[in-house]
């Protein structure tokens, strides 16, 4: 009985040095980022774009939500991309999300329509 | 009495075993963040002082992560990236001991995370990487420092095969040669950016946000081997 007791423990000591679920999952975003600041071409843009749509549509994460930055950073390439109304959409779904983002993002609004 | 005392010693080593931790309480060594309570993180370029160029990218593209799943709200990297360059404010060299007040400005960000690579050297027949990073976060508002740790780090990117015998090595050997191709670096600084930020207080958006202050800080200058993996 005691044995077990202690065992429980031990166990509970060690899960608790395990890493928790984290806050937000990311698909291939290091990596496809990497490949986005080293080459900038097609490729490397198109995998950025599907891991952005991977990680709004499928989010995995404790909070449920869309992890900071990643509408308005994907908003900013489909800017690049020519898709303007679809960016803007995206940078508005930032300040949505993240009230916090405003100062800056409403700049970069103020900046495309100039 | 001995079985008691047995089992104390098992808890401790697997206590130990956990982290190589400093004897200062976060809400000591990084007082600034706790008085501050700031939300958001401005990632600055990282700083290349070693000899391998690439090791830059390497870094900027894995800070966000940690950082934002420790409960912080991240400037969007890329969009920020865009304006630190039109501004020519691209070397973050430039701001390291400068005031950060337009940063606020500009970006709303209460920190930035200014990352120093001092050295990146690559042994190819070991597929082992040396580095040294320092990373320095500072507040817009008092300029002070309010987090900082330098880690020398050894990050071992062999595969074992476990096939015995000298064909066994042979097939180890290749195998570390093309798990050491140029991608995989990107785990080697995502590995340095998850060991060091795991002390750092837990931001607005954390479970653990304004609860976590006793639990003890990372040291200073620390010395780690990581592989892939590490989380």
């Amino acid at each position: 009985m005691r044995k077990g007791l202690i065992l429980f423990a031990l166990l509970a000591i060690l899960a608790s040095c395990t890493t928790q679920k984290p806050l937000y999952t990311w698909g291939n975003y290091e990596i496809t980022s990497y490949n986005y600041l080293k080459n900038t071409d097609e490729k490397s843009i198109q995998e950025l774009i599907e891991n952005y749509q991977q990680v709004i549509e499928n989010q995995k994460g404790t909070r449920g939500i869309v992890p900071p930055g990643v509408c308005a950073d994907y908003g900013f390439i489909l800017l690049q991309e020519g898709k303007k109304e679809e960016g803007k959409e995206m940078l508005m779904k930032e300040i949505a999300l993240y009230p916090e983002s405003k100062i800056f993002i409403e700049r970069i609004l103020k900046m495309i329509e100039e | 009495m001995k079985k008691l005392l047995f089992f104390t010693t098992i808890v401790l080593v697997v206590f130990s075993s956990c982290t190589t931790t400093s004897k200062i309480p976060k809400s000591t060594a990084y007082k600034g963040i706790y008085d501050e309570k700031p939300l958001s993180i401005l990632l600055m370029p990282p700083i290349n002082r070693s000899t391998n160029v690439e090791a830059k990218e390497y870094f900027h593209s894995t800070l966000n992560i940690p950082l934002a799943n420790a409960g912080y709200y991240v400037i969007p990297p890329f969009l920020s990236m865009e304006i630190l360059k039109r501004e020519s404010a691209y070397d973050a060299e430039l701001f390291l001991n400068s005031p950060l007040t337009k940063f606020r400005e500009v970006f709303g960000a209460d920190l930035a995370v200014f990352t120093i690579i001092h050295k990146w050297d690559k042994s190819g027949i070991a597929a082992k990487v040396y580095v040294k990073v320092e990373y320095v976060i500072k507040s817009t508002k008092t300029n002070e420092i309010v987090y900082t740790r330098t880690g020398d780090i050894k990050y071992d990117a062999s595969v074992s095969t476990n096939a015995g015998g000298l064909a066994g090595l042979v097939a180890d050997v290749a195998l570390s040669a093309i798990n050491t191709a140029a991608t995989k670096y990107v785990d080697v600084a995502r590995a340095c950016n998850a060991y060091t930020f795991k002390d750092i207080p837990a931001g607005k958006y954390s479970s653990t946000y304004g609860t976590d202050g006793a639990e003890m800080s990372g040291k200073k200058e620390y010395e780690a081997t990581l592989n892939k993996d590490y989380r």
